[in-house]
């Protein structure tokens, strides 16, 4: 009876220890910079659009050019005709003064000082009271619910909070610190997610946003990952209001993966990896961007 | 004791990355669902999607599936492939990143298709390529549409007829 029962758990031990390296397949080269510059080494397109106020508006008109432009040229003052992200930051500004009449909101978004300025180019971070790190727009879920307000992460109300608090840094570089501790950790688990395969068409983020840049998909022209969190949540003419992590849901969906939930941990990792490759970058909201 | 060891058989029964949905995937009633934004309000609505993904891998730490991993096919001649319904598939499938003749927007993240008889290509090699393209490329970006189960093996016949018909 003994050696039966080593037997099976020899066995039951052999079964787990197979079973917990699934077979995964990655997308090679992981070379990157937690600085918008970095992109000099991956697309090069740094150059034309690394000052927002100097942008050769000649390669806006062309439509083989202006994907070097990193479609900058949708960010604040482009203003055409006023878009829906305008309206959201009004939206977020009456919202976020009714949430924080007694001054509580703010404070719990930023722990301790209470000052919004800096609240954008600091997230996501590391939160003590949630024992994780997390995006601002989880934290304004998580603030809303001690006041009892439902504000789903994702949701057009929690993405025009976080809008107006965006747009209350205008112009201040994204800088958040992914040097030591968790935040390194959740980089690097960004980073390999980022070039993790899934789905029905067996595509990493990296596929196309790391060895095909510059390259068409019919219309559409493959851009850099870098600089692209300076402009969420972004107005697009399909979603209306877009936060980071329902664009990744959406590109998910594009790309034949089943989405996650936004709020999840492998969302907030690849949005701490993608705010990273932003370090540097001056914040410019309400953006728009087309579909 | 009996009841113990039959436990145990039970657990050994189930693999421990069974092919469960994750949870923190966007799944209600085991379909693939998309966020749809509410203007003005603080609810996140979910609606069934297109298409459904739930059968394949996502990009959750709590996904234990794996990635089907490279397969050959030895396809058997002779070809019988309609090149008719091959070029429908390919206006499906292979068009938004490979230039097909008649395209006048096309995709070049995959080489060009145009004149592709030129290449003599052997119907198996072309064949596998479609099918599981890892074969010969692991680092390949192109989908294996036989080994994840995209096309059916006749619609690839049809997709080389039409391809090896390019002039």
């Amino acid at each position: 009876m003994k050696t039966l029962s080593f037997l099976l758990a020899a066995l039951l031990a052999s079964a787990t220890l197979a079973q917990d390296i699934p077979y995964r397949e990655y997308e090679p080269f992981e070379r990157y910079e937690p600085l918008v510059s970095g992109d000099l080494t991956l697309s090069g397109t740094y150059q034309y659009w690394k000052d927002p106020a100097n942008l050769d508006y000649r390669l806006a008109g062309n439509p083989d050019e202006n994907w070097k432009l990193n479609w900058k040229f949708m960010d604040p003052p482009f203003n055409q005709a006023v878009h829906g992200g305008h309206f959201a930051v009004d939206r977020g500004e009456r919202l976020f003064k009714q949430l924080d009449v007694y001054g509580n909101f703010a404070s719990c978004l930023s722990e301790r000082t209470g000052s919004q300025q800096n609240l954008r180019a600091g997230y996501p971070r590391w939160r003590a009271d949630l024992g994780h790190v997390a995006g601002l727009e989880e934290v304004i879920e998580h603030c809303g619910a001690k006041q009892g307000r439902v504000l789903q992460n994702g949701s057009y109300d929690n993405s025009a909070i976080s809008l107006y608090l965006a747009s209350l840094g205008n112009g201040q570089p994204i800088n958040i610190d992914v040097s030591a501790g968790p935040m390194k950790e959740a980089y690097d688990r960004g980073r390999r997610l980022f070039h993790t395969k899934a789905g029905a068409f067996n595509f990493a983020c990296a596929s196309c946003h790391t060895h095909n840049i510059g390259k068409r998909l019919r219309g559409n022209v493959i851009t850099t990952i870098y600089g692209d969190a300076a402009h969420y949540p972004v107005y697009r003419t399909q979603y209306m209001l877009q936060s980071l992590q329902l664009r990744f849901a959406e590109c998910n969906l594009d790309t034949r993966t089943q989405p996650l939930r936004p709020g999840s941990q492998p969302y907030t990792d690849l949005e701490v990896f993608v705010t990273a490759l932003t370090n540097g970058y001056p914040i410019s909201v309400p953006a728009e961007r087309d579909w | 004791m009996r009841l113990l060891l039959a436990g145990l058989a039970l657990l050994l029964a189930t693999p421990v990355w069974c092919a469960e949905i994750p949870s923190d995937a966007g799944v209600s009633d085991g379909k693939t669902m998309a966020p749809q934004i509410i203007v003005n309000s603080g609810r996140l609505e979910w609606a069934p999607y297109k298409r459904d993904f739930t059968r394949w891998l996502t990009l959750s730490y709590q996904d234990r599936r794996a990635t089907p991993e490279p397969t050959r096919f030895a396809m058997k001649l002779p070809l019988a492939g309609d090149k008719a319904r091959g070029k429908a598939l390919a206006w499906e499938w292979c068009i938004t990143c490979h230039t097909l003749p008649g395209d006048e927007w096309p995709g070049n993240v995959g080489s060009p298709m145009v004149h592709y008889k030129q290449y003599k290509h052997a119907d198996p090699l072309i064949f596998q390529q479609i099918f599981d393209p890892r074969i010969f490329n692991p680092n390949t970006v192109m989908p294996a549409f036989g080994t994840f189960g995209l096309l059916a093996e006749q619609d690839i016949r049809d997709l080389v007829a039409y391809l090896q018909s390019i002039e």
